[in-house]
């Protein structure tokens, strides 16, 4: 595979875009799953019913679509050009931000009745006991599922190749089309996102210990 | 005359058709220890989750040293800081150490200083003989050890009243024991409290008054001394009956 080390560079490049674009998504995703839950949670009727349409939105379409009605709508309305780098980082943001909410709400409902009546007892306020007693619960239960969101969005990244950004999988494909060595190029580009994965899934199973309560096995 | 700390006027608290808790009334001096006693299921929680305001009563009104709790307005985080309450399955924090537990309040809702909470976190455990068990988590202490950390937790805060809910009933005779010393230490110092026990030796030696609960209302009220020797309610009577046999086998 001598022929790839001149594409290094490439390569390194598309693997660099596909990182940031990855860890934006899912920190993003975090901020936001997290204040989705809680307005699902607390926010009343109508705000569940938006967070709703927002979840069903990005979850029920390809994230091919999402990347296109951002990438050509925004423009065309707002009137102003965008980087299509911006465009991949808003959306892998929304996007996750939908699955998050999800796994977070179902976490901070497992620990919540009892916790919060308990919180309540002591005097602290509604937001104290979600920031100090179901939020610290509810992240430690969330990691796990945590990590099958980090490994999918990773690969969903491959899709920016379509708005014409050079990530990881845009590198492959260039690489591809001008040598025609094409079974070892994929091959290495697999071995590139397999890699990253799973010491990112180490790092999780490492930090999911590290934050494991003592005494209790925490289950998803 | 010693003054009301807490009180609570023709209470009502209705579930759809379930009426909980129907039209009690009560006061509760400084000092005094009140000992709540009934069935299952006749609205004694309920009770006491109104009182401290964890539920919010249909009908009637809740004291707190004279402030009332009910009308729209309050500011039921500062009232609740002022009344401890000690729960039936105890709901520790499990993210927290037993510190941790007892700590937060007094950071959070009392704002101390970290070396001060940490200070008196400390003392209320020591006072629970839990001392020597500050940096272990829930899941590594026994029920009975557990509960005395729920109830550092309460009287941390030095509460103006403490409420607690069956804090034995969960926890097997052996370790209802040292829950129960806890608690009898407490009276001794003069700690004001409403307990919901069926504890019938422990309530005799503390209680000022006993108060028989039945189908959301008091039945029957009076010394202690008046329920073990001559119950004037009949139901008050075939409980107590029940409960002394009880007690007997144990």
């Amino acid at each position: 595979m001598d022929f790839l080390v001149k594409y290094l560079p490439l390569i390194l490049e598309g693997f660099l875009t596909t990182v940031q674009v990855t860890l934006f998504g899912v920190l993003m995703g975090l901020g936001l799953g997290i204040l989705l839950a809680i307005g699902d949670l607390y926010g009343g009727k109508t705000i569940s019913t938006i967070i709703k349409f927002y979840v069903e939105f990005f979850r029920g379409s390809p994230i091919i679509i999402q990347l296109f009605i951002f990438y050509f709508s925004i423009p065309t309305l707002l009137n102003m050009l965008i980087d299509p780098i911006t465009v991949g980082f808003i959306v892998f943001g929304l996007n996750s931000a939908a699955y998050q909410k999800g796994y977070i709400k179902g976490a901070m409902e497992s620990v919540y009745e009892d916790q919060m009546t308990a919180a309540l007892s002591i005097g602290l306020s509604r937001v104290q006991a979600i920031m100090y007693v179901v939020l610290p619960q509810a992240l430690r239960i969330v990691i796990p599922p945590w990590g099958n969101e980090f490994c999918s969005l990773t690969k969903s990244t491959a899709a920016l190749l379509l708005i014409r950004i050079r990530d990881l999988t845009s590198a492959g494909v260039s690489i591809a089309s001008w040598t025609w060595r094409v079974l070892e190029t994929y091959s290495f580009i697999a071995l590139i996102y397999l890699l990253w994965i799973s010491i990112m899934m180490k790092i999780l199973d490492i930090l999911y210990n590290k934050v494991k309560i003592p005494g209790i096995e925490i289950t998803a | 005359m010693a003054d009301i700390v807490m009180e609570c006027k023709n209470l009502w608290k209705i579930y759809g058709k379930i009426v909980a808790v129907r039209d009690v009334s009560l006061e509760i001096k400084e000092g005094d220890i009140k000992l709540i006693f009934g069935p299952s299921g006749s609205g004694k929680s309920t009770l006491a989750r109104c009182l401290a305001m964890l539920t919010t009563p249909t009908k009637g009104d809740v004291f707190l040293r004279g402030e009332c709790l009910t009308r729209s307005g309050v500011n039921l985080n500062k009232a609740r800081a002022r009344i401890g309450f000690v729960f039936q399955h105890i709901w520790l924090f499990h993210h927290l150490t037993a510190l941790g537990n007892v700590e937060l309040g007094l950071r959070r809702v009392l704002k101390l200083p970290k070396k001060e909470a940490r200070e008196r976190a400390m003392q209320a455990l020591r006072e629970v003989k839990m001392e020597e068990w500050a940096h272990h988590y829930p899941a590594q202490l026994s029920g009975g050890q557990q509960q005395r950390v729920g109830i550092a937790r309460a009287l941390a805060k030095n509460p103006d009243i403490t409420l607690l809910d069956e804090p034995t009933s969960a926890l097997d005779p052996e370790l209802t024991g040292e829950v129960i010393d806890t608690l009898r230490d407490l009276a001794k110092k003069g700690t004001t409290m409403l307990i919901i026990s069926h504890e019938m030796p422990f309530a005799r030696e503390v209680a000022d008054e006993m108060i028989f609960f039945d189908e959301g209302t008091i039945v029957e009220r009076g010394l202690p001394e008046l329920f073990f020797t001559n119950p004037s309610s009949d139901r008050a009577r075939r409980f107590m009956a029940r409960l002394i046999k009880r007690t007997r086998r144990e």
